[in-house]
């Protein structure tokens, strides 16, 4: 059974919760896109901003929990700033930080015929600002932060 | 909704051996998988000329764009190709952002794409 859970805390702010499995990602995007176009966003900005968070969640669940769809991801939405749309992910995986990760040069890249690791570089290219802090003793999750200005 | 809702990919003999491959709803981490499967069956049957047809896919994310890279060399070895065709806007900008244009043949024109396969051919 798939649980999902749709809050809203607040005015500005929105919540979903779901199961740690890729078949979540469709769900996952739909709700992002919802709110990033209520925010003022365009369709391809609200898509652009989508994308960078199911990068974040592909990645929690292939690497960070390894496929094991028994944990949860929470997708948060604030927009406290009228400018400011702020996507917060929260996992309790063991904490990798995607902004320490060094961008690939793509002529190289295709030189060698690599393969992986462009889901972080997308989430860089789209998003205006990242942030990530680590889970600590006094909290147990860990949270990535991605924001996106709106221009007016 | 199941997996075979969410993608689905036909294919499709075209004329001088080229094999098109249209794809179907959304490709993300989820339905790669899906994708890697008809690419692979394509090479084992020797299918190694190849129009992706994106007219009917609405989303693309890097795990999409994986199924392309993990298959380019093997098939170009081949004196193959993967070329595409038919990207909506949204779909475009995600290869576009990240170059591939370098290294992906991408037409709207199908029979520009075709043509390059006969060309190619004949050298």
């Amino acid at each position: 059974m798939i649980i999902i859970k749709m809050k809203h805390i607040n005015h500005n702010e929105k919540c979903l919760c779901t199961i740690s499995s890729s078949s979540e990602l469709e769900k996952i995007r739909n709700f992002v896109i919802l709110c990033a176009e209520k925010f003022g966003f365009d369709d391809k900005e609200s898509h652009n901003i989508a994308l960078a968070v199911d990068e974040a969640c592909s990645n929690l669940i292939r690497y960070g929990f390894k496929y094991n769809s028994k944990h949860d991801i929470q997708v948060n939405i604030s927009s406290n700033d009228e400018h400011k749309f702020v996507v917060s992910i929260s996992d309790n995986a063991l904490p990798f930080n995607p902004t320490k990760v060094e961008s690939p040069n793509m002529e190289e890249y295709f030189r060698q015929f690599k393969k992986g690791g462009l889901g972080i570089h997308l989430m860089k290219l789209v998003m205006d600002e990242i942030d990530y802090i680590p889970k600590s003793k006094n909290n147990p999750r860990n949270t990535l932060l991605l924001k996106k200005y709106l221009k007016i | 909704m199941s997996i075979d809702e969410k993608f689905k990919v036909e294919t499709e003999i075209l004329k001088h051996d080229v094999l098109c491959m249209k794809l179907n709803g959304f490709l993300d981490a989820h339905t790669a998988p899906i994708l890697e499967n008809a690419v692979q069956s394509a090479i084992t049957e020797n299918n190694f000329k190849i129009i992706m047809n994106f007219e009917k896919l609405d989303y693309i994310s890097s795990a999409g764009l994986g199924v392309f890279m993990s298959f380019i060399e093997e098939i170009r070895s081949n004196n193959g190709d993967i070329k595409m065709t038919g990207m909506n806007d949204k779909v475009f900008t995600v290869f576009d952002l990240l170059g591939f244009p370098m290294l992906f043949d991408i037409s709207p024109n199908t029979d520009e794409l075709m043509t390059k396969f006969v060309d190619y051919d004949n050298h």
